[in-house]
């Protein structure tokens, strides 16, 4: 298992490596001068000329990437065009606002996608099994800024159920930063009243994120599940009169997830994805809506860092997915052992 | 156990009271980013802020010219229009307490020069002298008149703050010359101190107790105190807005980008106003280089062309007025041809007729362009298109992103035939940027002069006397005497002026004056909060 998990980072490195190129050239041929977007729309032609040669934009393609590549070996992305300040700083300051949401997100969809699942499969062509798959066709086909735009006006707007935006009513100060997750952080800091604004604060846009997934990782478990359940062994489990409860968590469950794991990694990525139009509906000062705001001002460096940290994350996840897999799943395993 | 999950909850609920308890405390909302340098933000945000964070020498003034403020007073030194001398105010603080001298503003101008950001470059290459305390001495690479007006723009930073804050850069023994410290810090005199910045998040301000222009002010109600707190957010979701603007979690709306359902909305709404205090003026300028918009009959008959009264009628209630070369709440402002402003499809063809392109309409393309996803420039492109085919003209309306569209406009070569924008006073002084700035060759350039056209001789002259005329008075005679003179030439359509609507809730009194300039009136100096209306309102 260790020469495998050696084997794939190096992988991911080398992808990590064609994907920046690739981003590099992308950036840069769009049209657009990143230099007069820096300076604004008073600079003069002269102070845009003196900026594009400090940021080597004057050099050929190859030219400006080495440099860029030397910079980053060293750990400097370099600087952002649209918050005047390093991009490694950018990325400490708003990456952890988009993972905690990505993961609360993550784990609403988990827990309740696969309980819609496992129930909806259990009960099979039963008025739930029907509901499930009505509420999951919505779920998948509507788009997640949709739901979050409806939610923000339902529940906080209409009915005023829900706080508005932000991890924290405006006025109110953020607990000292340790680890940039608010619900850690205030905890960390003795505050629990913080920890519970912040959380009513996560709930509609991690529900916002998280329907889309609910509805697609619990059909995919549905499916699967009803798929172990024609098999042999089950049936033998449920003649020898094993609870029906035991049959479901040790011997449907762990085999019906598996697909949904493998799903799982890629609705990751697209979690972060469709947190670029969540976070900026519910003002959620994170990564996705500076990566929205960095694209629009075409802030250079900032772009090539958003892309290739989504490039890291699909590629960490990915490898913690076939793992994960190998885990539950030891026919994996064994194949991998050469079995 | 139960005793103290109780008193938790006891503790949790006290904490949600206490949230939602009438503060001293304004949300304002601007652009999604503030550059809080003074010698690096340019953009209206930036320059809203640094007013609440810094003061300017001079200060703008309701009637267009500029009043002492940092300084006392000024003087071109024995009538040298390129050599300045300024008397600064004595016993101003900085936000660290120490005083503001001369050292202070010679350094803030040089590193302003040095470091080539922001509002500099109308500046020229100017370089500062000390003459004693508080007097500076300012050299000009040419003479100009309005350069005591151009530095409402500059603000003076605390000379030894920035000093213990350099950090690595390209400005050799400055380094960085401050710049990456002074993005989350200030060094200013201003009314509010900057407590907290995210770049792109949220910018944090509280009241400057010893503010050199004092706090007490008879002007305002009993009931009308100062803000204590300010806190700047950046948001550019108009649906999102709108919410916080209705839960009252917003207070100040300065982008001013509601839609007009929008703006009904807020008409509607109980407890907030919309308030106006500078507006755009809506151009679209027309290529003088690129067939057909380069024969001037084209360009009037496309004037004639155009359905005024169309577009401007669902905006009106909103105070969106016709204009012209200089906006109509300047002073100065002088009505232009076409005049009255209505559709005339006679007048067009007549026009159309004297143009070389009589013969080849049905030919001819007018290819206007519009930043991408900003709904009523579009509506304007769509009015041009429909007007225009009245006379069997095409037109095809494109909306490229801002970086393609703003690119586009670098030469006359790569400039549309029609391109619009919208520009809001945000250079001292706005007469000149509206005049010089964007019909003479030495101007702005750039999307500022995308029409290119620079050939009348007496316009030109005009214009630079423009900037060789100390007397205001006498200058605002010149302004008036352009306007209809580069009207003349059709370099630009002007569908209309869009005053900002600043959205705000009933219990933020203010501004105390309207100054048509974008950042001065804009500090909250100039407004107040009504505690006792918030609370009734909010609870």
């Amino acid at each position: 298992m260790g020469a495998y998990i050696v084997k794939r980072l190096l992988q991911s490195i080398l992808v990590l490596f064609g994907l920046s190129l690739l981003i590099f050239f992308i950036a840069r041929v769009v049209p657009g001068d990143p230099a007069r977007a820096a300076l604004g729309n008073l600079a003069t032609e002269e102070q845009v000329e003196r900026l594009r040669a400090e940021m080597h934009l004057d050099k050929p393609f190859f030219v400006q990437y080495y440099y860029w590549l030397i910079s980053v070996l060293h750990g400097d992305l370099g600087k952002s065009l649209y918050t005047q300040r390093p991009v490694t700083q950018d990325l400490v300051q708003f990456l952890p606002a988009t993972l905690e949401l990505m993961l609360f997100a993550t784990l609403i969809s988990l827990v309740v996608g696969q309980t819609m699942g496992v129930l909806s499969g259990y009960f099979r062509n039963s008025w739930f099994d029907g509901l499930f798959r009505v509420i999951s066709y919505a779920g998948v086909a509507t788009p997640p800024f949709v739901i979050a735009i409806f939610l923000l006006f339902i529940f906080s707007q209409l009915l005023g159920l829900a706080p508005g935006v932000g991890r924290l009513p405006i006025t109110m100060a953020e607990p000292p930063r340790v680890t940039g997750f608010l619900l850690i952080d205030s905890l960390l800091a003795g505050r629990p009243d913080v920890t519970l604004v912040a959380l009513k604060h996560m709930l509609l846009p991690a529900i916002s994120l998280a329907i889309a997934h609910i509805a697609q990782e619990g059909r995919i478990t549905r499916s699967s599940l009803i798929d172990v359940q024609q098999k042999d062994y089950i049936l033998a489990h449920q003649v020898h009169g094993i609870r029906p409860t035991k049959v479901i968590f040790k011997y449907l469950l762990r085999p019906s997830i598996v697909p949904t794991v493998t799903v799982m990694g890629m609705d990751f990525a697209f979690l972060l994805s469709n947190a670029f139009l969540v976070e900026v509906v519910f003002m959620w000062p994170g990564f996705s809506r500076y990566a929205v705001n960095a694209m629009l001002s075409k802030d250079l460096n900032a772009i090539v860092a958003v892309v290739l940290v989504i490039g890291l994350t699909v590629a960490l996840v990915n490898l913690l997915v076939d793992v994960t897999i190998a885990f539950l799943d030891p026919t994996v395993r064994i194949r991998r052992r050469g079995g | 156990m139960k005793r103290t999950l109780v008193l938790m909850v006891f503790g949790l609920l006290l904490c949600g009271v206490g949230l939602f308890a009438a503060e001293n405390v304004v949300v304002i909302n601007g652009y999604p980013v503030i550059w809080a340098d003074p010698a690096v933000g340019s953009d209206w945000y930036d320059t809203e802020v640094l007013y609440n964070l810094y003061d300017p020498l001079v200060y703008p003034t309701p009637e267009g010219s500029v009043r002492p403020h940092l300084a006392t007073s000024w003087e071109a030194v024995d009538g040298d229009l390129a050599h300045w001398r300024f008397y600064l105010r004595q016993g101003v603080k900085f936000h660290d307490g120490s005083e503001l001298t001369a050292e202070d503003v010679a350094f803030s101008m040089t590193r302003f020069i040095t470091m080539g950001k922001g509002n500099s470059g109308p500046l020229g290459k100017v370089t500062a002298e000390v003459v004693d305390e508080y007097t500076v001495d300012f050299f000009l690479d040419k003479p100009n008149a309005l350069f005591p007006e151009l530095l409402a723009l500059f603000f003076p930073v605390n000379k030894e703050q920035v000093l213990a804050h350099i950090g690595p850069g390209s400005y050799g023994d400055m380094g960085d010359y401050g710049e990456e410290w002074l993005s989350t810090h200030d060094a200013g005199t201003g009314p509010y101190m900057m407590v907290s910045h995210t770049p792109g998040q949220r910018l944090e301000a509280v009241r400057f107790a010893d503010y050199f222009l004092g706090w007490d002010d008879p002007f305002w109600g009993p009931d009308e105190v100062p803000i204590e707190r300010a806190i700047f957010i950046m948001e550019t979701d108009y649906t999102t807005l709108m919410t916080l603007l209705k839960r009252g979690d917003l207070d100040l709306e300065l982008n001013g980008g509601w839609t007009l359902p929008q703006m009904r909305e807020i008409q509607r709404t109980e407890g907030v106003r919309i308030e106006y205090i500078w507006g755009q003026n809506v151009t679209v300028w027309m290529n003088t280089q690129a067939p057909p918009t380069d024969d001037e009959h084209f360009r009037k008959a496309i004037l004639y062309a155009f359905d005024y009264e169309a577009l401007l009628a669902p905006y009106e209630p909103f105070g969106y007025t016709e204009t012209g070369i200089v906006p109509p709440d300047m002073p100065g402002y002088v009505p232009i041809e076409p005049q009255p402003r209505k559709q005339d499809l006679d007048r067009a063809r007549q026009e159309l007729a004297l143009s070389k392109y009589a013969d080849q309409l049905g030919q001819v393309k007018v290819v206007f362009h519009y930043c991408g996803g900003l709904a009523f420039e579009e509506e304007v492109g769509l009015q041009l298109q429909a007007d225009l085919a009245k006379l069997g003209i095409k037109v095809e309306v494109v909306g490229p992103p801002w970086p393609q569209y703003s690119a586009e406009c670098s030469s006359p070569e790569t400039t549309p035939n029609m391109v619009i924008f919208l520009f809001a006073p945000q250079v001292a002084p706005p007469l000149d940027y509206y005049t010089f700035d964007m019909y003479h060759p030495e101007g702005l350039g750039w999307i500022f002069s995308a029409h290119w056209y620079f050939e009348d001789q007496e316009v030109l002259r005009l214009l630079e006397e423009t900037r060789t005329t100390v007397d205001f008075e006498r200058r605002l005679e010149i302004y008036k005497q352009l306007q209809p003179m580069i009207a003349d030439h059709a370099l630009a359509l002007f569908p209309y002026y869009k005053p900002t609507p600043f959205a705000c809730q009933a219990y933020v009194a203010g501004p105390k004056e309207k100054i048509p300039m974008v950042g001065p009136s804009e500090s909250l100096y100039n407004w107040r909060i009504n505690l006792r209306l918030k609370e009734e309102l909010r609870g």
